[in-house]
């Protein structure tokens, strides 16, 4: 079974941590389809969190079509999430690539455009949606 | 509600089974001494005047025989401080103590209201303490009859010289223990509830307690019931049984007429002009010649009288009742004060 | 949804001082509430009222839908630690969950022994000689075994060392996770709360600065930073709730229904914390919410 960890610096919302691990342990082959996560008691116990945030974190795989709860037995992972397809990645890093070729003309050095790039991603995932 | 109680309770319950029980075992092994003697003495058949002597001899060899003049006083005194200490451990941190350790947080949240928790705890430990306090009384009163019994007779020494209505006597038998007990106890319990600290809550209480304990034989006691009063011939008299013995250092009564076991509250001389006397007159005093050889015949001829102020016998258990309601009614005050002070709406 | 804790007008004095005053709040049940605010602030007369401990002066309070504390069925529906959580020193582990069970008619001993073992508790253990974080956490399952939909605590954790507070607050979210308890948690530990809060009540000088779920306060709040502006000329619906300036930047914390649309202004989001330090913050003057106006002026 999945152990969740909890990153409090991170500045990303307790909730969409659990639900980024669980994307990632899926990615990663740790969860199958079939697999039934932590309770929210098991949960709770171990990082001292409040039921509800898992609760939420549950709700969300659920809407993710990820996992399903069944009531009295747990929630369960029901499949595994699409990985994106080549194309649209080879597209996205193209984009980047020139985004950081016309920064660097800008003159933008490394650290600048690390800080730009933090800024928008925390920006970005931290509201759920871009 | 009342396993709680007894849980919180237990400590003081068992120390107090446990001087009770020291206490009786005292008593057992002294107590059939004592009345063996007073068997021996022939008292219990005796009647009539002469009696008076036979008691007085009794009575003063008990006095220097150890331990009946030991465990006399410790009976007294048990029944007399009893309430207090009573009052200052059961009764001052019933309230207190919550309040000081702030453990009344938890007792007053838990689903049981704070009337209840209060009704409970004060009837519990409030009939307890009647029945230590009674329990001791009737012990000690079981012992000490033959003495009381030797004093009704006449008998009188230093130390053995109260009847049932003496101050000290009065409060430790019958049934005013109760009466004490409880209104020590709510006594106790008020002064915590309204101070609310344990140490100020003891004092106070042993001070009000003390105070009242003073106050009500010397001035309240002899007003509960109006005494009878009555002038009297001075004796001895030849031929007159109802005159009045007296005690010619002060010229006050010894003892009233056909009114054994009374309550004296207070008496004089009254010379024929209606003045009081504390004094023998010139005329009756020693030396003075011969009428002086029976100083009560001769205030008599000289038309000398005795004023007294006193209770019947059969006026002890009346007083003994109203005495006992007093404190029954201060007592249920004092009750309604903590329930009023502890009312939520108080808060 | 109902309320948990409903509060109209609410206030308290005592003599002349005000211990709280005009607090009006409305929590809904199913949420772990944080009520924080500096000692004095009126945490505790607040709580006070909350478990009928304390009658209100002015203005009216219901607590699951009945007034505190008015039977005995109603006292069994809500659970209260105090601060410090006392306990009778002279009696053992074992006699306070006996007295857990004399007292509460929803008693459950299973429950209670259960947690008992867990901690490590020696039932036969005077209570007296229990450390801290060991009283509060029998203080905890006393009022968790009651089981209450309802759970009040007075700064439980305040005077626990880390590791003592970290396990107090653990055995509260096994206990909510499991029988899904209502609770309201006062603290002035801010960390604590960001962790198992997801309500939140800020109570300064007597009077409530801020009250809403978490996730929407921290939702309707953000920071904006940019060049030296005066916080007048900001639109209707941006209210400031603090302010810095040195002489070319200026740093707003504002409450906002609407995304910031100013290219000028650097927009970040505010951590509950830096939040919550703001609402606390005296010299913060808080604007009442204004109404939309429909068309600008």
């Amino acid at each position: 079974m999945i152990e969740f960890q909890l990153d409090e610096t991170s500045g990303v919302a307790t909730y969409l941590q659990l639900v980024q691990q669980v994307h990632q342990a899926l990615r990663m082959g740790m969860l199958e389809p079939g697999e039934q996560l932590p309770t929210a008691q098991q949960v709770v116990a171990k990082l001292v969190i409040n039921p509800n945030t898992v609760h939420k974190a549950y709700r969300e795989l659920e809407r993710e079509g990820l996992a399903r709860a069944r009531p009295g037995l747990g929630t369960f992972i029901v499949r595994a999430p699409a990985g994106t397809d080549p194309a649209t990645q080879a597209r996205f890093l193209a984009t980047m690539t020139d985004w950081l070729r016309s920064a660097r003309s800008a003159g933008l050095g490394p650290d600048d455009i690390e800080a730009i790039y933090r800024t928008a991603f925390r920006t970005c995932f931290a509201e759920g949606a871009a | 509600m009342i396993r709680l109680s007894w849980l919180q309770f237990r400590t003081q319950a068992v120390t107090a089974a446990a001087a009770l029980a020291a206490f009786a075992v005292l008593l057992a092994v002294t107590g059939p001494h004592l009345a063996s003697r007073y068997a021996a003495s022939g008292l219990s058949s005796c009647h009539g005047g002469s009696c008076g002597n036979v008691a007085i001899t009794f009575l003063s060899q008990l006095q220097t025989t150890n331990p009946y003049p030991v465990v006399y006083l410790l009976g007294i005194a048990l029944i007399i401080f009893a309430p207090a200490i009573i009052g200052i451990f059961w009764g001052a941190p019933l309230i207190a103590r919550e309040l000081e350790t702030r453990t009344s947080t938890l007792a007053w949240t838990q689903s049981v209201t704070r009337t209840r928790w209060l009704a409970v705890k004060l009837i519990l430990t409030g009939l307890a303490a009647m029945a230590f306090t009674e329990a001791l009384s009737l012990m000690y009163a079981w012992w000490a009859d033959p003495i009381g019994k030797a004093i009704d007779l006449g008998g009188s020494t230093s130390l053995f010289s109260g009847g049932r209505f003496s101050s000290l006597v009065f409060a430790t038998g019958g049934i005013t223990p109760l009466g004490y007990a409880a209104f020590a106890f709510t006594l106790g319990t008020a002064a915590g509830a309204l101070i609310r600290r344990t140490v100020p809550a003891m004092a106070v209480t042993l001070a009000i307690f003390a105070v009242v304990q003073v106050v009500m034989p010397l001035w309240v006691r002899p007003h509960l019931i109006t005494p009878v009063r009555t002038i009297a011939a001075i004796g001895p008299v030849p031929g007159n049984s109802q005159a009045v013995g007296l005690d010619y250092g002060n010229l006050t009564a010894v003892a009233v007429p056909s009114q054994p076991g009374a309550w004296i509250i207070s008496s004089a001389a009254v010379s024929p002009a209606g003045q009081q006397v504390t004094e023998l007159p010139f005329a009756c005093s020693p030396g003075a010649g011969a009428k002086a050889d029976n100083p009560g015949q001769c205030l008599n001829s000289l038309g000398y009288r005795e004023a007294i102020s006193y209770e019947p016998a059969s006026r002890y258990w009346p007083l003994q009742g109203i005495e006992t309601g007093i404190f029954g009614v201060l007592s249920l005050g004092l009750a309604g004060a903590c329930f009023w002070r502890l009312s939520r709406r108080r808060s | 949804m109902s309320t948990v804790i409903e509060a109209n007008g609410l206030g308290k004095a005592y003599r002349r001082n005000w211990a709280l005053r005009d607090c009006t709040l409305a929590i809904p049940e199913g949420h772990v509430v944080g009520l924080v605010g500096p000692n004095g602030a009126g945490k505790t007369t607040l709580l006070g009222l909350a478990t009928g401990q304390l009658t209100p002066t002015r203005g009216t309070i219901s607590v699951l839908g009945a007034p505190p504390a008015a039977s005995p069925a109603q006292l069994a529906r809500v659970g209260f630690v105090a601060q410090e959580t006392p306990v009778y020193a002279r009696l053992t582990v074992a006699d306070h969950l006996r007295l857990g069970g004399w007292l509460n008619p929803g008693w459950d001993e299973e429950l209670a022994r259960r947690r008992i073992s867990q901690l490590g508790l020696d039932p036969g253990q005077r209570a007296g000689s229990l450390s801290g974080g060991q009283r509060a956490q029998l203080a905890l399952t006393l009022a968790i075994a009651k089981r209450p939909e309802l759970l009040v605590l007075d700064e439980p954790v305040a005077s626990l060392d880390p590791l003592a507070r970290r396990e107090f607050l653990r055995g509260l979210m096994e206990a909510v996770a499991e029988h899904a308890t209502s609770v309201v948690l006062s603290s002035h530990l801010i960390a604590d709360l960001e962790r198992v809060c997801d309500y939140l009540i800020v109570l300064v000088a007597s009077q409530v600065r801020i009250a809403g779920e978490v996730s929407a306060l921290l939702a309707s709040h953000c920071r904006l930073s940019g060049p030296r502006r005066d916080p007048g000329t900001l639109p209707a619906g941006q209210d400031v709730i603090e302010e810095s300036h040195t002489d070319k930047q200026s740093t707003l914390l504002i409450r906002t229904g609407e995304p910031v649309h100013d290219p000028a202004w650097t927009v970040t989001p505010v951590s509950l914390e830096e939040l919550v330090l703001a609402y606390m913050n005296p010299a913060n003057e808080i604007p009442a919410r204004r109404p939309r106006l429909g068309v600008a002026s």
